[in-house]
């Protein structure tokens, strides 16, 4: 029998946590947020989260980012979640920046974003298709369309990870190349179509691990994290919601009827916080899709149960734009969508579970990805 | 295709009717459009501020008594028993009948509240507007301190000779932006224990007094508001019923607003002889239910016990609705019909906006308004819950919630004594 060693904990800074609840809890009020959902767009946020340097943990000092590891970076995500803060902050650092980063590319000076792979999208909803073909000095062209790229209109550069003559290839294209359509999701935050019509970009080669494969699950973790705080904080409205509202001489959150909701929301929140912890501890150390795929599909299914119970334990105040609850509702109604469905992701680990055969199932749940092999 | 639609119906006193399916063929296809596959309508007003279209219709309809056909010939229905009522309900679904939403509170509501509790006077006034589509009206009942309570509103009408002036504050009220008139329910009666001190009044939204705030739902309608009233005048001859009859008159009108009985319309737009719904047609057009074994296979599974539910859940309604036409109200099988006319919503909205994959988090997405309209369905109308307090209480005899107000005068439960 081995003994195996425990592997190093995973710390986050507990000042990033203080730091960005506290950053996010005065800039992300009500009106801001709603604000955003006109334009898309919320420079003042933008760029108070840009000074702490929020915007690029995670990725290497060497290649131009804050440095930090993963794990912080998903902290902070999850707490952009909870202020549903409307920010490109995953696209901007652990996608894109991740990306240029592994590849060698420069990063321009102005905001990064990513095409979300093809992979998770499902497969007839029309996710555009865009062909890119190199010539040798490291010039990419490109024809063709992307959909529902985050924030595309607010971009410098959208990087996207591409199979090019055999080589998995990150590609950065200026925005200035391409066509923006704006278009909003259902929370307001910009989901753009793309049209490239021969735009020219950088391309370099990945290294190994580095692919469209990798790209989905570190967009499904960040879709994660954002989704453990917005339930959170959901399901904190609720509580204290219904613990204000009188009806029959009572506050609502005395009816057993009431108290279940809110019992849903709270194991709910849990949940995906735990689920979101542990997959970005795994993927801290080093690679994670079965952590990662069990995230993002109990994410999903909590977020379904979490919005229901929470609307319907408001009354009629949850469905008023004055009232935040869905800032948080409608955000995770669309994130549940992104990088993976519930679909997609079972699919995922029904095959990891298939794959280890009987006498694997046990050591895949216990175990996680090292059990994988 | 039922045979009963293909055959003359029977009147309420067993004899049959001259009425065939052809006559009413005959008599709508001059007024009104056949459906097509490619019919699709707004589904609760939900996304479209449209008025015209269901204005249009009812106007068109009004003078055969083609809408509301159980309503008296002179007050824009046509005498018609139950039967007819059924069958004339199956032949307009062959044609376009537009989403009602704006009219349905004088339609489903209030207008078999006034036939079963108004005057003579004021069925004469009110009722033919309604079936035309002239006057839309609105339901005033909810405010900021009675949502599910609603036995606690506040709002006061104080009698002053031959009028009541009335000052307070209503909220969620939807269509007051549209509305000539509204059903306000009052209380009269501060001393009395709170269901007993209430009286329905009739108010004019244009009167001096009345003001309406719209706000703004998550899915970006407009469609409810607040409306502060000040001093408006009402005359004792818009009283719906007794004064202290208040609650049972509301009672009325609530069973009917959750039995969705009077206002018909709006259907799934399939075509006649066709038999699938133009949910599940959307649903294969887009491609999610083509695979029997694959991931499409879930997705099958689940339309097909949609559909199964709708249907059972369909001649419960008809069943429900069909009381309520034959003069009774439909009581607390509203509340059962309901809760699944509120789940199917639901599921369907559902379904649609996962199927459509990642393209469903757009706001342009397929069962986008749909999705985000989903949560008022099961709160709108009296909630989820109260709907089951009802029928564990009244169907099935379960003990009552402890209510501690009930014989208290309202003016002292107000103030905490509980
Ligand atoms: C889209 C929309 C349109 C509307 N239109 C109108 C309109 O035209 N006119 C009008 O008068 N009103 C309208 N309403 C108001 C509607 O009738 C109320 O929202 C509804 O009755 C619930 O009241 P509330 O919102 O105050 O919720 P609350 O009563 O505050 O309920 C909050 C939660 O507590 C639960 N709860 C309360 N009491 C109990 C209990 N005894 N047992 C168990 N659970 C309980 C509720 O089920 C709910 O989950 C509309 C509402 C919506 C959402």
């Amino acid at each position: 029998m081995t003994v195996r060693t425990a592997p190093e904990p995973v710390v986050v800074d507990e000042l990033i946590t203080e730091t960005a609840d506290r950053l996010f809890g005065e800039l992300c009020t009500h009106e801001a947020v709603q604000a955003a959902e006109d334009s898309g767009e919320a420079p003042d946020i933008w760029d108070a989260f840009c000074e702490t340097g929020f915007d690029l943990i995670a990725v290497p000092e060497d290649a131009g980012g804050s440095g930090g590891t993963l794990a912080e970076a998903i902290e902070v995500l999850r707490l952009v979640g909870y202020h549903s803060a409307p920010i490109p902050a995953a696209e901007n650092g652990i996608l894109g920046g991740w990306l240029l980063a592994e590849a060698g590319l420069e990063r321009p000076d102005g905001l990064v974003t990513v095409i979300p792979p093809r992979a998770t999208e499902g497969g007839w909803s029309g996710g555009g298709a865009c062909s890119v073909s190199l010539d040798g000095d490291g010039t990419a062209v490109l024809n063709g369309e992307a959909h529902r790229v985050p924030w595309a209109r607010s971009a410098e550069a959208i990087v996207c990870v591409c199979e090019c003559d055999g080589r998995t290839t990150v590609v950065s294209v200026p925005t200035s190349e391409c066509t923006i359509t704006p278009l909003p999701n259902m929370a307001g935050e910009p989901r753009d179509s793309v049209s490239f019509d021969g735009a020219t970009g950088r391309a370099a080669p990945t290294p190994d691990g580095v692919d469209a494969g990798a790209l989905a699950q570190r967009g499904a973790l960040s879709r994660v994290a954002l989704m453990a705080g917005a339930i959170e904080k959901m399901c904190q409205l609720t509580v204290s919601y219904t613990n204000e509202r009188v009806q029959f001489g009572r506050p609502v959150a005395r009816f057993q009827a009431v108290q279940q909701h809110l019992v849903w929301a709270a194991q709910d929140a849990a949940l995906v916080r735990m689920a979101a912890e542990v997959a970005a501890r795994e993927a801290t150390r080093g690679d994670a899709p079965f952590e990662i795929a069990a995230a993002k599909l109990v994410a999903n299914q909590a977020a379904a149960r979490a919005t229901k119970a929470c609307h319907q334990a408001h009354g009629a105040m949850g469905m008023t734009q004055e009232y935040p609850l869905h800032h948080f509702s409608r955000r995770l109604w669309s994130w549940r969508k992104e990088y993976g469905s519930d679909a997609h992701w079972s699919a995922v680990l029904g095959e990891m579970a298939t794959g280890v055969g009987a006498d694997g199932l046990y050591p895949l749940i216990t175990s996680g990805t090292a059990a994988l092999g | 295709m039922s045979v009963s639609s293909e055959t003359p119906a029977a009147t309420a006193d067993g004899v049959t009717s001259t009425l065939t399916p052809d006559d009413i063929r005959a008599a709508l296809d001059g007024l009104l459009e056949r459906r097509t596959d490619q019919t699709r309508l707004t589904s609760m007003g939900a996304g479209s501020d449209d008025l015209d279209d269901g204005r249009a219709y009812l106007a068109a309809t009004v003078d055969g008594g083609w809408h509301v056909p159980t309503w008296p010939s002179n007050h824009g229905g046509r005498d018609a028993s139950v039967a007819e009522n059924q069958l004339i309900g199956s032949v307009l679904r062959e044609y376009v009948v537009p989403d009602l939403y704006p009219f349905a509170i004088g339609l489903g509501m209030v207008g078999p509240a006034l036939l079963a509790h108004g005057t003579e006077e004021q069925q004469d006034r009110w009722l033919r507007p309604i079936a035309s589509g002239a006057e839309i009206w609105c339901q005033m009942f909810s405010e900021p301190e009675a949502g599910s309570d609603l036995a606690n509103v506040a709002l006061s009408a104080a009698e002053d000779g031959d009028v009541w002036r009335l000052d307070g504050q209503k909220t969620w009220t939807s269509r007051a932006m549209w509305s000539k008139w509204a059903i306000c329910l009052a209380r009269t009666d501060p001393d009395q224990p709170k269901h007993k001190g209430l009286t329905m009044f009739v108010i004019a939204m244009d009167a001096p007094g009345v003001d309406v705030r719209p706000l703004r739902q998550m899915n970006n309608d407009a469609h409810f508001s607040e409306v502060f009233v000040d001093g408006a005048v009402v005359p004792d001859a818009w009283r719906v019923g007794d004064v202290g009859e208040g609650w049972r008159v509301a009672m009325t009108i609530l069973s009917h607003e959750r039995a969705g009985a009077g206002s018909r319309g709006g259907g799934d737009g399939a075509k006649r002889g066709s038999r699938i719904p133009t949910w599940i047609a959307d649903l294969a057009a887009l491609g999610a239910l083509d695979d029997p074994i694959g991931t499409d296979a879930a997705r099958r599974d689940e339309a097909m016990s949609i559909y199964a539910a709708d249907m059972a859940s369909r001649w419960t309604a008809q069943r429900a609705a069909d009381e309520a036409r034959s003069g009774g109200s439909p009581g607390p099988a509203g509340s059962g019909a309901k809760l699944r006319t509120v789940s199917s919503y639901k599921r369907r909205a559902y379904l649609a906006n996962r199927s459509a994959g990642a393209a469903g988090m757009l706001e342009d997405g397929h069962g986008y308004i749909e999705t985000v309209t989903a949560p008022s369905m099961s709160i709108r109308g009296g909630t989820d819950e109260i709907q089951r307090n009802i029928l564990g209480e009244r169907v099935l005899g379960l003990p009552g919630e402890p209510r501690l107000d009930r014989d208290v005068p309202w003016r002292e439960s107000r103030r905490g004594l509980l």
